[in-house]
């Protein structure tokens, strides 16, 4: 019986009928003093589910039992940390206030959704291989694609760089914790909501929401119920972002080491603080287009029925404000992976520092400015084209001096070409061909030929597998003596980025081809002149898809038994490195003075941090070191 | 795992933090938070523009009535209510304690009025949200508005329960300015809503 009382699972069992109940009844009496018939309806009961349910999960896990006590006028007891940190495997599935364990918590949760939408894609992949229809029928498939990229989108890409953000960036800046480790809990709990909503989505009737991940409105209102489930896990997963982000901008803000300038902040920094800018601005937009769409299948309202008055376009227009800005959302924080790891593996200065952090400022701004170049065959105002397709080149330029400046950093340095540099160097390499092909589209002409076709598709893979996966994979290689305390396997890691690599190629450069040849995209059936290349792409798709194993048995046997780590494996020089691996407690004993900047590789005499302990003559010893690497 | 916490236990207290700006987080956090919420206006306002503007569609159609007048006296209701709310604010600062509570009391009496009116207005206004494209955003505008009222006063309710049970001091009052933002946010949100969908 006290289970059932105290925070955790258990409570779960009672709570989320408990609001389910209060939700489902206010819907019925409403229903009846409206004298709607039927009171009940399963849609709307359903509906109501996706609104209560988590409410319920959220309180049962005890994600609001501090603030609940707060409103009802209890004394606020000073923090004891009993929900702080990991002691047992245990303490990963309750709500946990510290910023480390809940950083593990994000990027495994991630990885579970990223591995579900993998596998969606080996099947619909399986499809594709003939053309003809053998293994699903063409709604399962539109749910199989839609699926696939919203949890990859929505729930592996955005939020794992918020897992690796809530690791680092505390640790970076010299800070204890997040500002706010509850509202932490919180955001990261949302997370497993949003991802089940969406899976659970094939279960109704009808199947999967299967309208694309853009849900294009009016298409997605005329679906069957699985549509719902689209329009309130987005929901769910864009509190969770905003939530975070704005952890992260006050956390930035107001807690850096002293002497910690704005220009004394490691890129990785500078990269979260202006995509959390992205987030909290540009976000609210993605939950009013999902509002829309959701009240006009639900409440019958006419934002997009062009009969009624309503503006069909709209949504798009909506959708794209906050969608295009997701793109960046997708991306900074990886730039900000890149250029540590690039700086720590070449043993020199990043070069153009300053240039790095502004051009990150100038996309924050720039993408606001080009949602419309994803609509320039939906029938927009003509004399939009053009603008759009000045600030979309535009926005090329802060990203090539991004690309140009990690490459002035390589140059002559003492590259160590250890697994998380190759992950980089591939996300160059990668990345500019996503951003070359990025260009043409960009451009009119080229846009209204290509447009959905499979080089959109191509382009998509190149900016977001080839771009924001392989900066995920360099985090996660870079960080992981830091946060597990031991080390991977060198071999095993150089083997997945090599089959990754080239299976990555092999499966999404010959879609360029396809596509302009015209082979369309989210079809499950297609001519029969394109079946040779769609076999080839499938048969490369299982092996980049088979690359994940090695991945998972590198990161899983490593993690339980790998030898153990130093505190500085790669002898960099900024804040995280300088606390043993897995850091303690509370991140500092005492919080560091910062001298420096974090990439003064190979400087005589350059120090980025003092500690008031040990931890200067360690840093000290790393100095040295450095220093017998002059650039040569 | 078990090394890792035998590592733990000698820090059981974190360091401090080093405050690295004057604005104090929980003001920060609240007024980003408001950020975030412009911008979800923002997106109703620009689905707003998108019917009346761009489409040019009637406003409100001849058959449409607003009750403008009722809606006016509402507004009053709701900016006099900011100034309570300032008041309890201030009193706070000074150590009044009556003048919190009186100011919260008559902050949550005030924005229960409007938001009690609004629904009545809802019920007799004589269109529903799914007649037209007009009632579709009147309804969805105001709703989001009546939303935000509705978070507004369970976070003054919370406030004043506290202030009731003795919280809250000269020195120790973010509980009272926090919901008291919100509250200010709320209100001017109304005046855009008011002056965008009744009046012009």
């Amino acid at each position: 019986m006290k289970r059932l009382g105290a925070p955790g699972f258990f409570r779960c069992l009672w709570m989320i009928p408990l609001f389910f109940g209060i939700g489902v009844g206010i819907m019925a009496i409403v229903r009846y003093l409206e004298g709607w018939d039927p009171v009940w309806l399963n849609e709307v009961a359903v509906t109501t589910a996706l609104v209560t349910i988590p409410f319920g999960f959220l309180a049962g896990i005890g994600a609001f039992d501090y603030w609940a006590r707060y409103a009802i006028g209890q004394p606020t007891e000073p923090e004891d940390h009993s929900g702080h940190g990991a002691r047992s495997w245990r303490d990963y599935f309750r709500v946990n206030t510290d910023h480390k364990v809940i950083g593990i918590q994000y990027i495994v949760t991630t990885f579970i959704f990223f591995l579900v939408g993998g596998l969606l894609a080996m099947i619909f992949r399986a499809e594709l291989a003939r053309s003809g229809s053998e293994v699903v029928d063409t709604q399962a498939f539109n749910g199989l694609v839609s699926v696939h990229a919203s949890l990859l989108i929505f729930l592996f890409i955005v939020p794992v760089f918020a897992g690796i953000g809530n690791y680092v960036i505390p640790l970076m800046i010299g800070a204890p914790d997040m500002a706010f480790p509850r509202l932490n809990a919180l955001s990261f709990w949302l997370l497993p909501v949003a991802g089940v909503m969406m899976l659970s989505s094939f279960l109704v009737p009808g199947g999967a929401f299967a309208s694309g991940w853009t849900c294009y409105a009016p298409l997605c209102t005329d679906q069957p119920l699985g549509s719902v489930f689209f329009n309130m896990g987005v929901q769910w997963a864009g509190t969770s972002s905003i939530m975070t982000a704005l952890n992260f901008l006050v956390t930035i803000i107001t807690m850096r080491a002293p002497g910690m300038t704005f220009w004394r902040m490691p890129l990785l920094v500078w990269a979260n603080l202006t995509t959390s800018m992205l987030v909290v601005l540009a976000t609210p937009f993605i939950a009013g287009s999902q509002f829309f769409a959701m009240f006009d299948r639900v409440l019958h309202t006419n934002f997009f029925v062009a009969d009624e008055g309503g503006y069909p376009l709209g949504y798009q227009h909506i959708f794209w404000f906050y969608s295009h800005p997701a793109v960046y959302i997708m991306l900074l924080p990886g730039f900000g992976i890149i250029s540590e790891v690039i700086s720590t593996f070449s043993r020199k200065p990043i070069f153009g520092y300053r240039l790095m952090a502004l051009s990150l400022v100038a996309i924050l701004f720039l993408g606001f400015s080009v949602w419309a170049h994803h609509m320039f065959i939906a029938g927009i105002a003509p004399w939009l084209r053009i603008p759009m397709m000045v600030t979309t080149l535009l926005i090329a330029v802060p990203t090539g001096i991004k690309v140009f400046s990690w490459l002035a950093t390589m140059w002559q340095g003492r590259i160590h070409f250890k697994t998380p540099m190759l992950w980089a160097v591939g996300f160059i390499a990668m990345f500019l061909i996503g951003g070359l092909s990025g260009i043409y589209l960009g451009t009119v002409p080229v846009d209204v030929h290509a447009s959905d076709t499979y080089y959109i598709v191509a382009h998509i893979h190149y900016v977001l597998y080839g771009g924001s996966v392989f900066t995920i994979f360099a985090g996660i290689y870079y960080w992981f003596p830091k946060m597990t305390g031991r080390m991977y396997s060198e071999r095993l890691g150089k083997w997945h980025f090599w089959l990754t690599f080239v299976a990555f190629n092999m499966t999404f450069f010959p879609m360029h081809y396809i596509g302009l040849h015209g082979m369309p995209r989210r079809v499950a059936d297609y001519a029969p002149q394109f079946e040779n290349w769609n076999l080839f792409i499938s048969i490369s798709s299982f092996a980049l898809g088979a690359s994940m194993i090695i991945f998972l048995y590198n990161m899983i046997t490593s993690w339980s038994r790998g030898p153990r780590a130093v505190a500085n494996p790669w002898r960099a020089h900024s804040l995280e490195w300088q606390v043993s691996s897995p850091p303690p407690l509370f991140n500092f004993a005492e919080i560091p003075q910062i001298v420096g900047g974090p990439y003064e590789y190979g400087v005589p005499g350059a120090r980025h941090a003092v500690f008031s302990d040990d931890g200067a003559t360690k840093l000290e010893e790393v100095s040295s070191d450095a220093e017998t690497e002059v650039r040569g | 795992m078990e090394a890792h916490a035998a590592e733990h236990d000698h820090a059981a207290h974190p360091p401090a933090a080093n405050a690295s700006s004057g604005v104090d987080a929980r003001v920060l956090g609240m007024l980003l938070f408001i950020g975030s919420e412009i911008m979800l206006f923002g997106s109703f306002f620009t689905a707003y523009f998108f019917v009346r503007v761009v489409n040019g569609y009637p406003w409100p159609p001849p058959e449409d009535h607003l009750p403008v007048f009722v809606a006016g006296v509402n507004t009053v209701i709701l900016v006099t209510s900011s100034f309570t709310m300032h008041w309890a604010l201030q009193s706070i600062k000074r150590g009044n304690r009556a003048g919190l509570q009186a100011g919260l009391v008559l902050t949550l009496l005030m924005g229960t009025t409007f938001l009690l009116t609004q629904i009545a207005e809802y019920a007799r206004v004589g269109f529903a949200p799914g007649d037209n494209a007009f009632a579709t955003i009147f309804y969805c505008l105001t709703g989001l508005h009546g939303a935000h009222v509705f978070v507004g006063l369970t976070l003054l309710l919370f406030t004043a329960i506290r202030a009731f049970r003795g919280h809250y001091s000269p020195e120790h009052h973010h509980g009272v300015e926090l919901s008291g933002i919100y509250w200010h946010f709320v209100d001017v949100m109304w005046i855009v809503v008011y002056t965008t969908v009744y009046i012009i």
